[in-house]
């Protein structure tokens, strides 16, 4: 369908018509008129680079939940891929399978907790298949592990948790943040 | 393109030949096609939430085992419900009390004053970059994670976390 000029314009029955037809023409113009697209184009531009300031290749390693609330840090460092450890007020879940209530941690005598280090275990056993033709395998393994805790976890909940992680040989632990070094920036600007 | 810019001036000069317009019209539509297709992508593909890490060793002193060693004192942070103890291997040691209670009933860390006193052990020890951060059991997951990042902050990246007593 074309692109008409707006305005006035007889319907197409009286188009042929003499009487109403000719009163309503505007002369032999064309009906097609141009689209102007360049603001389209700048805005989509736009778009594209700003999308792409926000990209990031490794992806969403830690995803958001809804009982869990992460505190803000200026200083911290590009989250890297290795198991996530979700501890919320109820329950502690590592890739996204619970293995222990955060009530029954606090109630038990043992440090660690049986249910985290057997699937941490796993990870590693993982790990160590998928790298196993790699000479280098034990220089290359870091021990990361992600530990993302609501805000108002106790540290004796934690303790534990980090106690448990060293028992796999996951000892490099990184406490998840939500990211505040921009709005530092900012600030620090202003 | 279509509709956009000034229309570049005909060529003159030769007055016999039919002056041709040099207006050329490029088609937009592939390049739109190609945003289009961009856009989506990115807008499948982005992270929305910038979620960092801070980086902690269990237990340990936290600090590098090599010869810096030697130019480096073991440094303490202390979380209790009253407050910090900042101490050293020099021989310092610091108090720095809580500011108050949160309505929650949890205190209230006085996390500028610490930020102070690490500065000035950097200043004093430049090469120093560890930091031991000892918490109670009932110190809250978002004051430990403000200690770590206030002394990240001031140059001490190599925190090890332990628990206090």
């Amino acid at each position: 369908m074309p692109i008409v000029l707006p305005g006035r314009r007889p319907a197409k029955r009286f188009e042929g018509s003499k009487v109403v037809g000719g009163k309503m023409q505007q002369g032999h113009k064309s009906v097609n008129a141009d689209l102007n697209v360049v603001p389209m184009v700048d805005m989509m531009t736009m778009l594209v680079i700003f999308l792409l300031m926000q990209f990031s290749a490794t992806g969403e390693i830690l995803y958001m939940q809804k009982d869990i609330k992460l505190p803000d840090a200026q200083h911290g460092q590009t989250i890297e891929v290795a198991p996530v450890v979700a501890i919320s007020a109820s329950q502690i879940v590592v890739s996204g399978q619970k293995v222990a209530e955060v009530a029954e941690v606090e109630r038990g005598d043992d440090f660690a907790i049986p249910g985290l280090e057997e699937k941490l275990r796993d990870e590693k056993k993982r790990w160590d298949f998928i790298h196993q033709n790699d000479p280098d395998r034990e220089k290359n393994w870091k021990g990361d592990v992600n530990i993302q805790a609501d805000q108002k976890v106790p540290f004796r909940i934690l303790k534990r948790v980090m106690y448990t992680a060293g028992q796999a040989g996951y000892f490099n632990v990184n406490f998840a943040t939500l990211d505040q070094s921009n709005v530092a920036a900012v600030a620090k600007a202003d | 393109m279509a509709g956009g810019g000034a229309p570049v001036p005909e060529s003159g000069g030769r007055g016999g030949k039919k002056k041709r317009p040099l207006d050329a019209v490029i088609n937009v539509v592939p390049a739109i096609d190609l945003l289009a297709c961009t856009i989506s992508f990115l807008l499948f593909t982005a992270v929305w939430t910038q979620i960092s890490r801070l980086q902690v060793q269990t237990g340990g002193t936290g600090g590098p085992a090599s010869a810096d060693e030697k130019r480096q004192i073991q440094v303490t942070v202390t979380l209790g419900d009253r407050g910090m103890t900042l101490s050293t291997s020099a021989g310092v040691a610091v108090e720095i009390p809580a500011l108050g209670k949160s309505p929650e009933g949890q205190p209230v860390q006085d996390l500028k004053t610490l930020s102070q006193k690490l500065k000035q052990i950097k200043n004093e020890y430049p090469d120093q970059s560890a930091l031991t951060v000892a918490a109670e059991d009932g110190i809250l997951y978002v004051d430990l994670v403000r200690v770590i990042d206030a002394a990240v902050g001031v140059g001490l990246p190599a925190v090890s976390v332990t628990a206090a007593g």
